[in-house]
């Protein structure tokens, strides 16, 4: 199935424009979504005290992410865990793959994990025969439809349940019911089963404390529980940058994360798991091999505005309260990070040449700064990211690609405008100019639609106009007017 | 070995970049924190707003029963023993597995079965096919309704999760009021002394994965009844 990409951000984006159940869908998840963490908000004595501590938190650990992971690592392998490091996606892919190998196994279970979809670890497994089974009733949906997740939370979010019984009546054998209950039921029947035989279980991770080596994942369905308990082998892949220093620091994040997410005091399952077992006797896996993976975050630390990406937690509280997203869905970003923190993340992890439109889907309007429980802000890295992508100043992005080239009109139209500005003689003249150019378009005492060469020769112009009428400019400016009347002082300086 | 020796150039590679990546940051990183100066400064942990006027076991049932959880209160082992028959036979269960907690042997050996069949240490076809998976839990927290598992003190790991209905027996005394109490408590004595695995179980397993319609019972139990035990009856 070909997947969205970025490159094709703005025809992916008109293309979801006309989807008007994917609208509906979207519209419900920011309405439900938005009034559940406004709920669950209130639910918490200091919310902005919460913010306030977890970047802290975020930005001491960035700050000293060598020593940190360092720690991490000592304390998980002390107890029992085996600590992978993988510089880049096809590394971490390849460890999966040899530890697989390694123990023959080929009967594997996942749990939800943006870095292994990131990484496209099932797709790797799949090429070396090996059919790992997504368990995250979410994720399972859209691994039957071939699909890639829309959200960071709910992956299937844009498909109906409609969509979703004719999809598991398909694939599943199941009788073509849209009952949310027998559907969830039906998932649960064929996935016990995998459960029951699995040999190896992998999963992400949400947090990794350094302090005593323990990973923590959250989830509200049980699969994590299952993924993690049941199979002998336990493979953990963990981004480099879900670090905290302190066991205690947990608290904080338990907090904001599942009422920035789903709105909720806390998801159904918190797994915090340090090292293996002390006894063969006991439950729970033999091994647990932890995955460090960079894959283009250690390169995020080069600028503090670029680095406040790395606090991002993953509850998805920006993708609900956008309005870009809530318009077109994640798919349109065509990256596994859709939304606003998709924006400014997408082009830092995959190069920003290949998701130069990503930062420019944005009105800059901070909704998702606002949201933001360890208060990225967002807007200020778009900028950030903009300004780079227009000077060209991070490598691979000025010459070759498309909408730099489209903006040669712009950068002119921008350099004549800011010489015209900053000088205010130049500033009145270019007025006055603006003035008589604006008669043909002056209809019924306000400026229409403008179509014609002008409006060929600056593209927004024409699109713009078509939805709204503006006033024409006065007979005349302020300024004028001030001169001329209202100082108390004529041109020629005599009082009036 | 080969993946030792690329995993030990993996690692250095990494931590190099991330040194050398925050030096490069360092001189932006002075400019912004002159520019952050008039930030507030993070707040410590709200004081607490005084005795509250219920209780922490009330605190917790309403925090249970809010998502969905089922609660009893009795005093003794005995009382809790019929409470335990009581939702076995509602659920009809004949296969039940049991973790390896005194407390719950002793309330099971009370409760007089009669025909159930017990499973202490089940095979994963035996805890597959278990209707209910009775345990203790070593921690409750009151503001969230969240039982709290040690696997390093009871082996309840599997019996709490697999059969589709989970009955925990929990003393009163182990209710705590919040989760970082229970966090506090749980590491303070080193991370060696850590238990190996801690589970949070709050209420049911849940979805809403399907247009954002909620359902309850996916792949962890569905249903979850916690008989809070007071007293200091062990007889």
């Amino acid at each position: 199935m070909n997947h969205p990409t970025p490159e094709t951000f703005d025809s992916n984006a008109r293309e979801a424009l006309g989807d008007p159940q994917l609208r509906g869908a979207l519209r419900n998840l920011a309405s439900v979504f938005g009034e559940r963490r406004k709920l669950a908000i209130l639910t918490v004595d200091d919310w902005e005290g919460l913010r306030e501590r977890a970047r802290a938190v975020k930005d001491e650990t960035l700050a000293h992410l060598d020593t940190y992971l360092e720690a991490f690592a000592a304390n998980a392998e002390r107890a029992g865990a085996r600590v992978h490091w993988a510089r880049t996606g096809g590394e971490a892919c390849e460890v999966v793959l040899r530890l697989l190998g390694e123990r023959g196994a080929t009967r594997v279970v996942k749990s939800k994990s943006m870095a292994t979809e990131e990484i496209h670890l099932n797709r790797a497994l799949e090429v070396a025969g090996i059919a790992p089974v997504e368990t995250d009733l979410g994720e399972w949906i859209i691994q039957l439809a071939g699909e890639t997740p829309s959200h960071i939370v709910v992956p299937a979010i844009h498909k109906t349940k409609g969509q979703i019984a004719e999809l598991f009546a398909e694939k599943v054998g199941t009788l073509p019911t849209d009952d949310v209950a027998a559907l969830t039921s039906a998932a649960r029947r064929v996935l016990r089963e995998r459960f029951a035989e699995a040999e190896v279980g992998i999963s992400g991770v949400n947090f990794g404390v350094a302090e005593t080596g323990t990973i923590l994942i959250l989830e509200n369905e049980g699969n994590v529980r299952m993924t993690t308990s049941l199979p002998r082998v336990h493979v953990a892949v963990m981004g480099i940058e879900k670090i905290i220093p302190r066991f205690e620091d947990l608290d904080v994040f338990l907090k904001l994360l599942p009422r920035s997410g789903t709105g909720q005091r806390l998801t159904t399952y918190q797994s915090l798991i340090t090292g293996t077992k002390r006894s063969p006797d006991d439950e729970g896996p033999e091994e647990l091999h932890i995955i460090l993976m960079d894959n283009g975050r250690s390169a995020m630390l080069r600028h503090p505005v670029t680095r406040q990406a790395l606090a991002c937690i993953r509850c998805g509280a920006c993708l609900n309260a956008c309005p870009v997203y809530q318009q077109i869905g994640g798919h349109a970003y065509g990256s596994v990070y859709p939304g606003p923190i998709g924006a400014v993340i997408t082009p830092q992890l995959i190069g920003i040449g290949r998701a130069a439109q990503l930062p420019f889907a944005s009105s800059l309007c901070g909704a998702c700064r606002e949201v933001c429980p360890v208060k990225i802000d967002i807007p200020e890295l778009l900028l950030h990211l903009r300004a780079e992508i227009v000077e060209g100043t991070t490598a691979g992005t000025a010459a070759q690609h498309g909408p730099v080239k489209k903006k040669v009109v712009e950068r002119l139209a921008f350099r004549l405008y800011a010489l015209a500005w900053s000088s205010p003689r130049l500033y009145e003249w270019s007025a006055r100019l603006l003035r008589v150019l604006q008669r043909p378009a002056v209809r019924d005492g306000r400026v229409g639609k403008v179509s014609g060469p002008l409006a060929r020769l600056v593209p927004p112009l024409g699109a713009w106009t078509a939805w709204r009428d503006a006033r024409p400019l006065a007979p005349r400016s302020f300024r004028e007017l001030w001169r001329d009347e209202l100082s108390g002082r004529t041109k020629e300086g005599r009082e009036t | 070995m080969t993946a030792r020796a690329d995993g030990d150039e993996a690692r250095r590679t990494i931590l190099a970049a991330i040194r050398r990546n925050l030096v490069a940051s360092a001189p932006f990183d002075a400019e912004r924190r002159e520019h952050e100066a008039g930030r507030r400064a993070p707040t410590s942990a709200p004081a607490a707003s005084g005795e509250p006027a219920t209780s922490a076991l009330e605190r917790f049932r309403q925090a249970f029963e809010a998502v969905g959880g089922r609660l009893a209160v009795v005093r003794g082992e005995r009382e809790a023993a019929e409470a335990v028959r009581e939702i076995l036979e509602l659920k009809r269960a004949r296969r039940v597995a049991v973790s390896d907690s005194p407390l719950v042997e002793r309330v099971i050996r009370q409760a007089q079965l009669g025909d159930v069949r017990l499973e202490r240490a089940p095979d994963r076809a035996a805890l597959f096919d278990c209707d209910a998976g009775v345990t203790s839990a070593q921690w409750a927290v009151a503001e969230t309704g969240t039982l709290v598992l040690e696997s390093d003190r009871e082996r309840h790991r599997l019996a709490s999760l697999v059969p589709p209905v989970h009955v925990a027996i929990v003393e009163a005394h182990r209710i705590r009021e919040t989760l970082g109490e229970v966090l506090r408590a749980t590491s303070e004595r080193g991370a060696d002394a850590l238990s190996r695995t801690l589970t949070f179980v709050t209420g049911p397993s849940r979805t809403s994965d399907i247009e954002l319609t909620l359902a309850i019972g996916v792949h962890g139990p569905g249903e979850v009844y916690v008989v809070i035990l007071e007293g200091d009856d062990h007889a």
